[in-house]
Order: structure tokens, then C-alpha cells, then sequence
């Protein structure tokens, strides 16, 4: 038998659980939408992955908690596409993480994946379900270029956009910057055999060509290879002005290092965005890692005034600091997030038609800008941004293995 | 550079990777000699062996890109690193026989070779999980000394590589030859039934040629670490697979044909990867090291089964 007292606990009790318990039940009612999320989480670039999974979580936790659109609880649905065998990005694996997205109908969208190789393998399921793809830094031109529409859109409209620009503008920014600006006159080109690093690598030779730069070779590494002294050997015998890099870091880093070994420590040294990440400094380091070139294929805002918000909001909740691509991610995730948003208030009903249309035809105010697609789904403002690595000691507040703030920002890239 | 600094500098690189080739190869040819087992497993024991040298050298202090040692404090740190890594991978090839392959050695078939298989994932991802996907930068003791021969450079740590690896298998030769125990792994491996009525106790040699070739294994890890300045859980499988090529080049199961094989091996990885200037083109290059490589695997099963150095086995069963 209850005592009085006990009897008031209980009721008490009760009435908090149903106080509580009543705002969420009627959240229980609202539509769940999933954003499927796909970054390369294990293997050589997995420190960039966690930094894009999370501004794209931390944009679907800050629209749940605005109530942005009214009725749709969003809810990230996070794959890794990278797997120990491959050591980096496993085409395979993606294709298996589209199946899922595709399987799950809550998943109205998707953000990513990082790699151009992995996109290769999703976009064509995410195709047959009209599944919208935005990537924070997928930069492989093939993939938007209405040439390969067959392979890319089987199912007629374009499902990939992109909230950075391509390799068919990083690599040849670089080149003209190479040219225009560092007095380049030969040239060396390695790629690491990946979709992405040979892509870019053949855009960078292009334009350089054009530019008037000697190519005295090209070669294509084997990314799990240990040793590339052989090449290295070739290309010190070669000596050119500069060198080129076209690939991500499972061969980047052993790159760096060992071309600070076998090369002259003067030559012009350079890569896309696949060099820049934090590995470059921690397992190849400095010195090796000084003087190196690197672009990223959007505007660099990390550290602008508009963002500072985001990033001190990011490192408190992460312990990481975001990098430009983290921020490509939060506006993706942002442009998927506002096309529900449309579709709901258009009073059409949820379907990933639908949202693919609205992304399609987004105008989306993020942190790089205003965000809206082409016909292909490349953003329409295209800007590279260049870095160079330096070992600034002063700096004691850069840890080591933050790329975005041991790589110094030089500038933006000369569009040709 | 000349064309014949840059053939000497190939020679170099070549022969820096045959030796950690060699090591590696000769701890496959050791237990095949015995069992006539493949053991995949040793890929990851080579792999394992580089984080433990870099967990020691991290022991001793010594950090990536920090202060190079000098005179005795080097030697010491070198030897009690090389000590305890070949120590514990040696343990490591040790357990491995022990836990996975010992209750199955009677089983006929390819039960043993597939179980290998096995513990080379575990291994793979037991490192994976507890230190992580990204390379790890592995800390050098050594000073940065080089010599310039020509146009080339010969810097300490292929000295190094090499006087350890010379050291290691004349070691290996003069255990295999001389002592009572190589005695028995030579018996052993000629005829198990035979040996084992001549008093020989078979399982001990078995463990031995395990210990002796995980424990090369892992001073090949560590020697990888230490010429590479970089290691991680994926190392395993590239370098074992042609250090593998190289016991099968040199004839599986012969100690000297292991140590020829791994040279070869490495010498035609790196003149197939610099590749060759004819007609005004360059031809091969980095892209057609593996195509050349695996195919001379290949070419070599076919034609001569038995290896350079090899002599066909009588069937056993």
C-alpha cells in the first residue's frame, strides 16, 4: 500500500515522464527523412571523411533543432565506402552503400561520396532511383559531362551536383598558375592510377601544354607500392622544373617523403586537393611536406569572417577543425535540407523525384556563397583556391595534423 | 645524372629492396622446407613486426623527424630495437603454429594453407583497429649520412639494410648448416617419418623454422620502417607477395634460392619500374613493375616449378 507521501512521488513522477514525453511524441509523428551520408571512413583519407560526415551531421542536427521544415525530422544515415582490403575508397563497396541508400525509403537524398571513384560506382543506382547526389568533393569532370549521359543518367535527369568545381578547372588553374606565376618550363606528371588522380592529372598536363610547358614524362604509381625511388630516379635524371601529383594520400604521402629523399629540395612540387589532408603532415611530415603546392576546388572560407560562427561551433562540438571541404559538405547538406523544405511547401508529396528536382533548381544561401547548379549539376561558380604547405614555427596554436591551417592559403587559381 | 649514375642508383634502390625481399622470402621457404605449408600469414607477420620496432623506437624516445643519434646511444637503440621486434614476431610465427596450424597439421588438403589465410586478416585488422587506417610516420634514429658515388647516392640506411640483411642470413646459413638443430630441420625437411624415427623431435623444428622466419619477417618490417621512415597495416600484402615471388623464383624450400630469389626480385623492380629509353620512346615504367613481376611468377611455375636453385621434391604422400 502506498503511503501518501510515496503516492505524490509516483505522481509526481508521472507527470514528469508525461510532461516530457509529450513535445517528443508529438515529434514521434513527424515523417522521418534520411540524408544518406557516404565517405571513403577507413583507409588513407579517413581523417578528411570524418570532417565532411560531421559538418553534414552537424547541418541535420541544426535544421532538427530549428524545426526548418515543419513535419520531417531529418536523420543522417552514414556509410564508409573505404574498407581495410582496398586501404582507401573501394569502388565495390560504394556501389554495395548506393544499393542501401537506395533500399531504405526514407533516404530522399545523399551527401557525398568524397571520392570521384566511389561517385563512379553510385550514380548510376542512384540514377535508376532518382536519388539526388550532392558531393562536397568529388572532382572528377567525367562524371557531370553530358557526353557520358548514358552511364551517368541513365534514368534522364542528372543526380550528381556538386557543391565544389571540377578537376577540368583545378588541374588547369594550377597549370596556369605553374606557368603564369612560377616561371615553370618542364614538367614531370605522376597519377596513382585512381579515377580522380589520373582525371586530374591529364587536366593538369593539357593546360600545361597549352601554357608551353616541356612534359618530359608521365607515369602511373601503383598506390599501394612502397617504393617509388625507381621513378623518383627517373624523374631526378630528368630534372625538370617541376612536378606534378595527381592522386589521394595513400600514395601522396609516400610520395612526399620520398621525393624529399631522392629529389632536389628547389624543384616545384604540387597536387590537387586529393594532397591536402592532414596525413601529409603527421605520417610524412615535415620537412618533407615544405613547399608543396595543393589546390582545393572552392572558395577557401574556412577561416573567412562569415564562418567563424560555423567553425567555433564546429571545433567545440568535434574537437577537429573543419577544412573548406567540411564546409562544401554543411552546404550540401544545406541545399538537400532547403529542396524538402520546397517540396513540402510547394505541397507536392516527399519523393526523391521530387527533391531531385528541387536540387536541381536550388538557389541556396551557404556559407561558400549562393549555391545553384548548372544543367549538369556542376555549381555555378567555379573557384580554385591554391596552398602552399609551410612549417611556420611561431604558430604553435596549428597542430600538426590540421590541414587546413598548415597548408597557408595563396590565393585563387588564374582561370584560363 | 649520366646514364650510368642513374643505372647505378637503380642498382641501389634495386638491391635495398631485394634484401628486405630476401628476409621476407626466406621465412616462407623455411616452413615450406618443413611443411610444405605456404604460409600467408607471414605477410602480416612482417607488417605486425614494423609496429612493434616502431613502438620500441618510440620506447627509446626517438621521434619522426627529431634528432638523429650518434655513436654507442644508435648501435644500442638499433640492436635492442632489432632484438625485441625479431623477439616478438618470432613469439608471434610461434603462436600462430601453435593456436591455428598445430591441431590441423594432420588434416590432408589445403585446410592449413586456407587457416593462413585466415590469421593474415586477423592480424590485418587487429593492427587496423588498434593503431588505425592513416600511415604512420616512423621515427629514424639515423643521421642522414650519404656518399656519393658518380651521380648516385648511397645513403647509410641502404648501408645499413644491407650489412643487416648479409648479417641476418649468414647467420641463417651457418644455423641451417652447422648447428645440431639445422641438422634436424634438414633432416626434417627431407623426410619427417625418417627424422622422427631417428630421434629428431619434429614439432621442435617446426616451431624453430616458424620462430627463425617470423623472426626475419619482422626484421624486415623494421627495416621497412626504418628505409621507408613510413608504415602501416597495409604493408603486408605488397611486399609479401613478391617476397613470395622471389622464394618461388628462387625454388621454395632452399635457403640460398630464397636470398638469390629476393635480390632478383628486387633488382628487376626497380630497372622495370625506371623502365628504358629505345626507338625515341621510354618504355615500361612504374605502371609495369607488378605485370613483370607477377608474370615471372607465373612463367616460372610453368617452366621451372623448381626455382633456380630448387630441386623437385619427391611426392611425399
Amino acid at each position: 500500500m502506498l503511503s501518501r507521501r510515496s503516492t505524490l512521488l509516483a505522481a509526481s513522477a508521472i507527470a514528469a515522464v508525461v510532461g516530457f514525453s509529450l513535445p517528443q511524441a508529438a515529434h514521434a509523428a513527424d515523417q522521418v527523412v534520411k540524408i544518406g551520408i557516404d565517405a571513403s571512413l577507413t583507409g588513407g583519407d579517413a581523417n578528411e571523411a570524418e570532417l565532411v560526415k560531421n559538418g553534414a551531421l552537424m547541418a541535420i542536427e541544426e535544421a532538427n533543432a530549428a524545426h526548418v521544415v515543419k513535419g520531417v525530422k531529418f536523420e543522417g544515415y552514414v556509410l564508409d565506402d573505404g574498407t581495410a582490403t582496398a586501404g582507401q575508397y573501394d569502388p565495390a563497396q560504394a556501389a554495395i552503400n548506393a544499393r542501401k541508400f537506395v533500399a531504405d525509403k526514407a533516404v530522399l537524398g545523399e551527401v557525398g561520396p568524397q571520392m570521384s571513384g566511389a561517385a563512379k560506382a553510385m550514380i548510376p543506382i542512384a540514377s535508376w532511383a532518382n536519388l539526388a547526389m550532392i558531393t562536397e568533393s568529388a572532382t572528377n569532370p567525367a562524371m557531370t559531362d553530358p557526353q557520358n549521359a548514358a552511364q551517368y543518367r541513365p534514368n534522364g535527369k542528372p543526380v550528381f551536383f556538386r557543391t565544389v568545381a571540377t578537376d577540368a578547372y583545378q588541374g588547369p588553374n594550377l597549370a596556369n598558375y605553374f606557368a603564369d606565376t612560377l616561371k615553370v618550363k618542364t614538367l614531370y606528371v605522376l597519377d596513382d592510377s585512381g579515377a580522380y588522380g589520373e582525371g586530374i592529372a591529364d587536366a593538369f598536363q593539357a593546360q600545361a601544354a597549352k601554357k608551353g610547358i616541356t612534359l618530359l614524362g608521365r607515369d602511373k604509381l601503383d598506390p599501394k607500392a612502397a617504393d617509388y625511388s625507381a621513378v623518383l630516379t627517373k624523374i631526378k635524371e630528368l630534372n625538370p622544373d617541376a612536378l606534378f601529383f595527381g592522386g589521394v594520400l595513400q600514395a601522396g604521402v609516400k610520395v612526399v617523403k620520398q621525393v624529399y629523399d631522392i629529389l632536389p629540395h628547389t624543384m616545384i612540387k604540387g597536387g590537387g586537393d586529393g594532397l591536402v589532408g592532414g596525413e601529409i603532415f603527421t605520417a610524412a611530415g615535415y620537412p618533407a611536406a615544405e613547399g608543396w603546392y595543393a589546390t582545393q576546388a572552392s572558395p577557401h572560407v574556412s577561416d573567412a569572417a562569415n564562418t567563424k560562427d560555423f567553425v567555433a561551433k564546429y571545433k567545440a562540438k568535434f574537437k577537429m577543425s573543419p577544412d573548406d571541404y567540411t564546409i562544401t559538405a554543411y552546404d550540401g547538406t544545406l541545399v538537400l535540407i532547403d529542396s524538402v523544405k520546397r517540396v513540402k511547401e510547394a505541397g507536392k508529396p516527399l519523393t526523391r523525384e521530387n527533391v531531385r528536382d528541387m536540387v536541381a533548381t536550388a538557389k541556396v544561401p551557404t556559407l561558400q556563397g549562393t549555391v545553384a547548379f548548372d544543367e549538369n549539376g556542376d555549381i555555378q561558380d567555379k573557384v580554385i583556391s591554391i596552398f602552399q604547405a609551410h612549417d611556420d614555427k611561431a604558430d604553435t596554436a596549428c597542430k600538426l595534423e590540421d590541414a587546413s591551417c598548415q597548408f597557408k592559403y595563396i590565393g585563387v587559381a588564374p582561370q584560363s | 645524372m649520366t646514364a650510368v649514375d642513374v643505372y647505378l642508383q637503380q642498382a641501389i634502390n634495386g638491391l635495398s629492396l631485394g634484401a628486405m625481399y630476401s628476409l621476407l622470402a626466406l621465412g616462407f621457404t623455411l616452413v615450406y622446407g618443413i611443411l610444405e605449408l605456404i604460409n600467408f600469414s607471414h605477410f602480416n607477420v612482417f607488417m605486425v613486426g614494423s609496429f612493434i620496432g616502431l613502438g620500441m623506437l618510440e620506447l627509446f624516445g626517438v621521434m619522426p623527424n627529431g634528432a638523429a643519434l650518434t655513436g654507442f646511444a644508435l648501435v644500442g637503440v638499433l640492436l635492442a630495437t632489432f632484438a625485441v621486434t625479431m623477439l616478438g614476431s618470432g613469439v608471434l610465427g610461434v603462436l600462430i603454429e601453435r593456436v591455428a596450424l598445430r591441431p590441423l597439421r594432420n588434416i590432408r588438403g589445403p585446410a592449413s594453407m586456407i587457416t593462413t589465410i585466415g590469421v593474415s586478416y586477423v592480424l590485418f585488422n587487429v593492427i587496423l583497429l588498434s593503431v588505425g587506417a592513416d600511415a604512420k610516420n616512423f621515427p629514424s634514429p639515423l643521421p642522414s649520412v650519404s656518399f656519393a658515388i658518380g651521380g648516385a647516392v648511397l645513403r647509410l640506411r641502404e648501408i645499413l639494410i644491407w650489412v643487416i640483411s648479409l648479417g641476418l642470413m649468414g647467420g641463417l646459413t651457418y644455423f641451417v648448416q652447422f648447428t645440431k638443430m639445422g641438422k634436424a630441420m634438414r633432416a626434417t625437411a627431407q623426410d619427417p617419418e625418417a627424422a622422427r624415427m631417428m630421434g629428431v623431435e619434429v614439432d621442435r623444428v617446426i616451431i624453430t623454422a616458424f620462430f627463425l622466419g617470423s623472426a626475419l619477417a619482422g626484421a624486415g618490417g623494421l627495416m621497412f620502417g626504418l628505409y621507408y621512415n613510413i608504415t602501416s597495416y597495409v604493408i603486408g600484402f605488397q611486399a609479401g607477395l613478391r617476397a613470395f615471388t622471389a622464394a618461388v623464383l628462387g625454388g621454395i624450400g632452399n635457403v640460398p634460392g630464397a636470398m638469390l630469389g629476393g635480390i632478383i626480385i628486387g633488382l628487376i623492380e626497380a630497372f622495370a619500374s625506371y623502365g628504358f629509353t629505345a626507338f625515341g620512346e621510354h618504355w615500361l615504367g612504374a605502371k609495369w613493375a607488378d605485370v613483370i613481376v607477377f608474370s615471372i611468377l607465373v612463367l616460372v611455375l610453368v617452366f621451372k616449378p623448381a626455382g633456380l636453385l630448387g630441386r623437385l621434391a619427391p611426392n611425399k604422400s
